[in-house]
């Protein structure tokens, strides 16, 4: 059910068909990890809490330097020094006080991921670092969580959305290798994929529209192109291969 | 006999600014040497020493993952290769 001040804030997407009551009532449902308060994470965060999705749990070990400021829109002057989870809460509490936004100040690894993704309906990778992202994939995969990979440089930046049982994960892709430099970016970027993320999240929610499953969308901001590649689930993939033959061959047992 | 090589737009300024070469093989594999052969610098950011790719180097042919095995696809006439570099930033 829908409060009163709940209808007049979404009213406007309330008047899409694929959205509705029926639709929103799923997005204030649902319940969303936001792995990272970075570039990708802040305009994830702010569509989706925006959108009314009801419960949001946002993930980060990192305090607000003021280099982050160019493209981390959840962060200001005044939050240099904070914990971006608690800075994140702040200014997510203050634009929709009808969801619920939850904090998990800690690293994400093989021994803390489980507990972070415990019973959510989806995870938005939006972390900085290979490593990270390569545990929050299995985690997703293990436990059947839809998992919408993102990812930028520079100009550029790319997107997927991973079904488990359905589609390729990360680990059917070459395994990038981290460097130590310094990423360079500028905010625009993880702003345009960081949006796709949550469109994506927000479609899956509202079972409305094709997802980016098996596609991988590359997004050129100087040539102001989009490029879609075809992957596919590898047999051998030691993290969804067997979850996704076994889905294959009808068995959808989990 | 002819494919073209999408390059990424950090390997251009090796092929004279151009964003795709037209090149000659039956392989990726192939097709990535003549590539190398008309512009050498670009080795060194596709290889590693032991001619194996480098790990943030993707290959896509006609618009589909070559992982795994890319080096051994065949390729056909006319066909398309876009390399790709994994990103990780966020």
């Amino acid at each position: 059910m829908l409060t009163h001040r709940e209808k007049e804030r979404y009213d406007r997407q309330l008047r899409i068909p694929e959205v509705g009551k029926e639709g929103q009532g799923r997005l204030k449902q649902a319940k969303i990890i936001i792995a990272g308060a970075g570039g990708l994470g802040a305009p994830a965060a702010f569509y989706l809490a925006a959108a009314g999705v009801g419960h949001i749990r946002i993930v980060d070990d990192d305090r607000v330097d003021r280099s982050n400021l160019n493209r981390q829109l959840l962060h200001w002057e005044e939050d240099i020094g904070r914990e971006k989870t608690e800075s994140a809460k702040e200014k997510l509490g203050r634009l929709n006080p009808d969801v619920i936004i939850e904090t998990v100040s800690s690293r994400i690894d093989e021994d803390t991921v489980a507990a972070m993704v415990d019973r959510c309906d989806g995870i938005i990778d939006a972390l900085d670092n290979f490593s990270g992202r390569y545990v929050l994939n299995r985690s997703a995969v293990t436990l059947d969580i839809p998992f919408f990979h993102g990812a930028v440089q520079g100009f550029e930046g790319r997107a997927t959305t991973i079904i488990p049982g359905q589609t390729a994960c990360l680990e059917c892709l070459p395994r990038g290798e981290q460097t130590h430099a310094a990423n360079p970016i500028i905010g625009i970027t993880p702003g345009m994929i960081g949006c796709i993320q949550a469109s994506e999240c927000i479609k899956y929610l509202l079972r409305q529209g094709r997802l980016l499953e098996n596609r991988l969308v590359i997004f050129d901001g100087l040539e102001m192109t989009w490029k879609e590649f075809n992957i596919k689930p590898r047999p051998e993939c030691s993290v969804c291969g067997k979850k996704n033959r076994k889905r294959h061959h009808g068995d959808n047992t989990r | 006999m002819s494919v073209t090589i999408h390059l990424h737009k950090s390997q251009r300024h090796l092929a004279d600014g151009k964003a795709s070469v037209d090149v000659a093989g039956r392989t990726v594999n192939a097709c990535l040497a003549d590539l190398i052969q008309q512009y050498p610098d670009l080795e060194s950011q596709l290889f590693e020493n032991s001619r194996r790719l480098k790990k943030n180097v993707e290959i896509y042919l006609n618009l589909e993952s070559a992982y795994p095995d890319e080096l051994a696809k065949p390729v056909r006439d006319g066909d398309e290769i876009h390399i790709t570099l994994i990103l990780s930033g966020g």
